[in-house]
C-alpha cells in the first residue's frame, strides 16, 4: 500500500472543494486516472496529498509527500539561464556524467532545447522539460496534472506515446489527471471519478465500465431515424450528439449490430470506454443510484 | 543513493548566482552606477578642492559612502525583484515540489547574493584604487568596513525577502524597493544634499539609516581614528527590527492561510 485516504475535507473559505468520505487505497504500481469536470476537486486532491493545500481528515501513507513527484498543470522556471543549468541544479547532477538523464533527454528529443531559456521553449518542449525532471525523481508515486493541456493533437499524441512506453515495464505508481479520455485509456488501469468535490466511484477501469455501462456498448449518431430504430433497447447516458446502447448479453449485441448493419447505420462498439463510464457514473450518482434510462 | 537536496550546495549556489547575474539591472545599478557616481562626484569635488590637504579624505569618504549603494542595488533591489518574479510564477513552490526546502533555498540565495556583491565590490575597489586618490585603510578599519557592509547586506536581504513575500507582485515590489533605494541614497547624503542640510524630521529618519553612517562617518573608522559606534549600531538594530517584523508577518500570514 502506498497510501490510503481515509477521509479528506478541503475548504476554500466557505466552499467545500473536496470531501472524501469513503477510503481510497492506492497500491504500489497503480496507474490511476483522475477524472471529473472543472471544479471537481482533481487538482485539490493532488495538492492535498502533496501537502501544499491544507486539509482535515486522515491519510495513511508509506511515503512522505516530499518523496512524491508531480508535474503540475503550470510549471514555471527562471528565465535567467539556459534550461540545462536549471536541469542540472534541480537534479544535482551534470548531464554529461548522468547516463539516465542523457537517455531521458534523448528519449524526449530534448537535446536541441538544452541551451535555450525556458520562455523560448514551445508548449510541448516546456512539458517535456518538466516530465524529464519528474521522471528523474523516480518516485514511487508520480502525479501528472493535465500534462498535455494546451498542446496540439500531434504533440499530445507523441507525448503520451512516450509516457506510455517509458512506464510500460516500470513499477512506479501514477496518478494522471486529464480531460482527454484516450490518454487515460493508454496510461491507467484504475479510475477515480470525482464530481463537485465528491468521489463518485473508484476502482478498476474495466470493472467500473461493467458496473456503469454493462458488458459492452454500441454508440451511434443521435438522430430521429436512429432513435426510432433502437427505441426498444436499453440506452445509456451519452453526449447529446450520440446514442449509447448497453449490450448486456452477446445476443443483445448481435441483435443490435445486425439491425444497424441492415439499416446501414454506422456504429462504434466498445467494452472499455472511459468517457461513457464517467458520464454514466456521474449520471447514476446524480439520480441517486438509479439507472439513467431503462426501456 | 538519492542525493539530499536539503543542504547548502555548490550546485545550487551557482544556480542562484546565475539567477542574480541574469538580472541586468543588478549590473547597471549595483556595479556601473556606483563606479560612475563615485568617479563623477570625486572629480567634481577634486576640481573645487585641488590644493586642499583634505582632498584624499573627502574622496575616500565619498567612495566609501557610495559603496553602500552596492548592497542596496544588488540585494535590496536585485533580490527583491528576482524573488517577487519567482513568487509570481510560483517557482518557489515548484522547487519545493522537487524536494528543495525553503530554508536551504534562502541560505543558498543569501550566499549567492553575497558572492555577487563581493565581486561587485572587487570591481568597485579595483576601479577606485586605479582612478581615484584614496587613502589606504588601517587593517582594523578595513575589517570593520567589510563587517558593516556584510551585516548591512544581510539585513537588506531579510527586508528584500520580506517585501517580496508580502507583496508577491513584481511591479509593486520593484516600486517599493526603488523608493527605499533612492530614499536611502538621498537621506544618507549620497545625492549631493548632506544629512545636516535636511529638515529636522528627515534628519531623524536619516539617523536611523545605516547607510548614513557608512556614507558620512566611515572615513574615521577607515583610518583607525576614534569613533562613537553607538548611533551606527542603533541604526543597524533598527533596520534589523524592521526586517524581523517583516519576516514575522510573513510567517504569521502563512500560518493563517493554513
Amino acid at each position: 500500500m502506498l497510501l490510503t485516504i481515509n477521509n479528506m475535507n478541503v475548504r476554500y473559505g466557505k466552499t467545500t472543494a473536496l470531501n472524501i468520505t469513503t477510503p481510497i487505497r492506492i497500491e504500489a504500481g497503480d496507474r490511476i486516472g483522475v477524472i471529473g469536470s472543472n471544479g471537481a476537486g482533481k487538482t485539490t486532491l493532488i495538492k492535498s496529498l502533496l501537502g501544499i493545500t491544507h486539509y482535515t481528515g486522515s491519510v495513511e501513507s508509506t511515503i512522505a509527500p516530499t518523496d512524491m513527484a508531480v508535474h503540475m498543470q503550470f510549471n514555471e522556471y527562471t528565465n535567467s539561464m539556459a534550461v540545462k543549468h536549471i536541469m542540472e541544479a534541480i537534479l544535482q547532477t551534470k548531464i554529461r556524467k548522468n547516463e539516465k538523464l542523457k537517455e531521458l533527454i534523448a528519449y524526449f528529443e530534448f537535446e536541441p532545447c538544452l541551451n535555450k531559456k525556458y520562455k523560448t521553449l514551445s508548449g510541448g518542449q516546456k512539458q517535456r522539460f518538466t516530465i524529464i525532471l519528474v521522471m528523474m525523481q523516480d518516485a514511487p508515486l508520480t502525479f501528472y496534472d493535465e500534462v498535455t493541456s494546451g498542446l496540439d493533437f500531434e504533440t499530445r499524441q507523441k507525448l503520451v506515446e512516450k509516457l506510455v512506453s517509458w512506464y510500460a515495464n516500470k513499477e512506479n505508481g501514477l496518478c494522471v489527471v486529464s480531460h482527454y479520455y484516450e490518454e487515460l485509456e493508454q496510461l491507467t488501469n484504475k479510475l477515480l471519478i470525482l464530481d463537485q468535490g465528491k468521489v463518485v466511484d473508484f476502482g478498476d477501469k474495466d470493472e467500473l465500465f461493467k458496473k456503469y455501462c454493462g458488458r459492452a456498448l454500441i454508440v451511434i449518431e443521435n438522430n430521429e431515424k436512429n432513435q426510432q430504430l433502437v427505441a426498444a433497447y436499453k440506452m445509456l447516458s451519452a453526449p447529446g450528439h450520440l446514442i449509447a446502447l448497453a449490450c448486456e448479453t452477446q445476443e443483445v449485441e448481435t441483435e443490435i449490430t445486425e439491425k444497424l448493419i441492415k439499416n446501414n447505420v454506422n456504429y462504434k462498439r466498445s467494452n472499455n470506454d472511459i468517457e461513457m463510464t464517467f458520464i454514466n457514473a456521474k449520471s447514476k450518482a446524480a439520480s441517486g443510484g438509479k439507472d439513467h434510462e431503462e426501456k | 543513493m538519492k542525493k539530499s537536496k536539503n543542504k547548502v550546495s555548490i550546485g545550487m549556489i551557482v544556480y542562484e548566482l546565475r539567477n542574480v547575474a541574469g538580472n541586468p539591472f543588478v549590473h547597471i545599478f549595483g556595479v556601473g552606477f556606483p563606479i560612475l557616481l563615485s568617479i563623477i562626484i570625486s572629480k567634481a569635488v577634486s576640481s573645487e578642492m585641488m590644493e586642499s590637504s583634505y582632498l584624499s579624505e573627502v574622496i575616500t569618504t565619498i567612495f566609501l559612502g557610495i559603496g553602500a549603494v552596492i548592497p542596496l542595488a544588488t540585494i535590496l533591489m536585485g533580490y527583491s525583484s528576482t524573488c517577487s518574479q519567482d513568487i509570481e510564477k510560483e517557482i518557489p513552490l515548484r522547487m519545493q515540489l522537487f524536494g528543495f526546502s525553503e530554508k536551504y533555498t534562502i541560505i543558498n540565495r543569501l550566499l549567492a547574493e553575497f558572492i555577487y556583491m563581493t565581486l561587485a565590490f572587487l570591481v568597485y575597489f579595483i576601479v577606485g584604487v586605479n582612478v581615484l586618490d584614496l587613502t589606504a585603510p588601517t587593517p582594523s578599519g578595513a575589517v570593520i568596513y567589510i563587517v558593516c557592509i556584510y551585516v548591512f547586506a544581510a539585513i537588506l536581504f531579510i527586508m528584500a525577502h520580506g517585501i517580496a513575500n508580502l507583496v508577491k507582485k513584481f511591479g509593486l515590489t520593484y516600486m517599493i524597493s526603488m523608493l527605499i533605494y533612492f530614499g536611502m541614497m538621498i537621506l544618507s547624503g549620497m545625492m549631493g544634499i548632506t544629512t545636516d542640510q535636511l529638515p529636522k524630521g528627515l534628519k531623524i529618519i536619516a539617523k536611523l539609516l545605516p547607510s548614513t553612517y557608512l556614507n558620512g562617518d566611515f572615513y574615521s573608522v577607515w583610518v583607525g581614528e576614534k569613533y562613537n559606534y553607538v548611533p551606527m549600531i542603533q541604526s543597524y538594530i533598527f533596520f534589523f527590527a524592521i526586517g524581523g517584523i517583516l519576516i514575522f508577518v510573513i510567517i504569521h500570514r502563512i500560518k493563517r492561510k493554513l
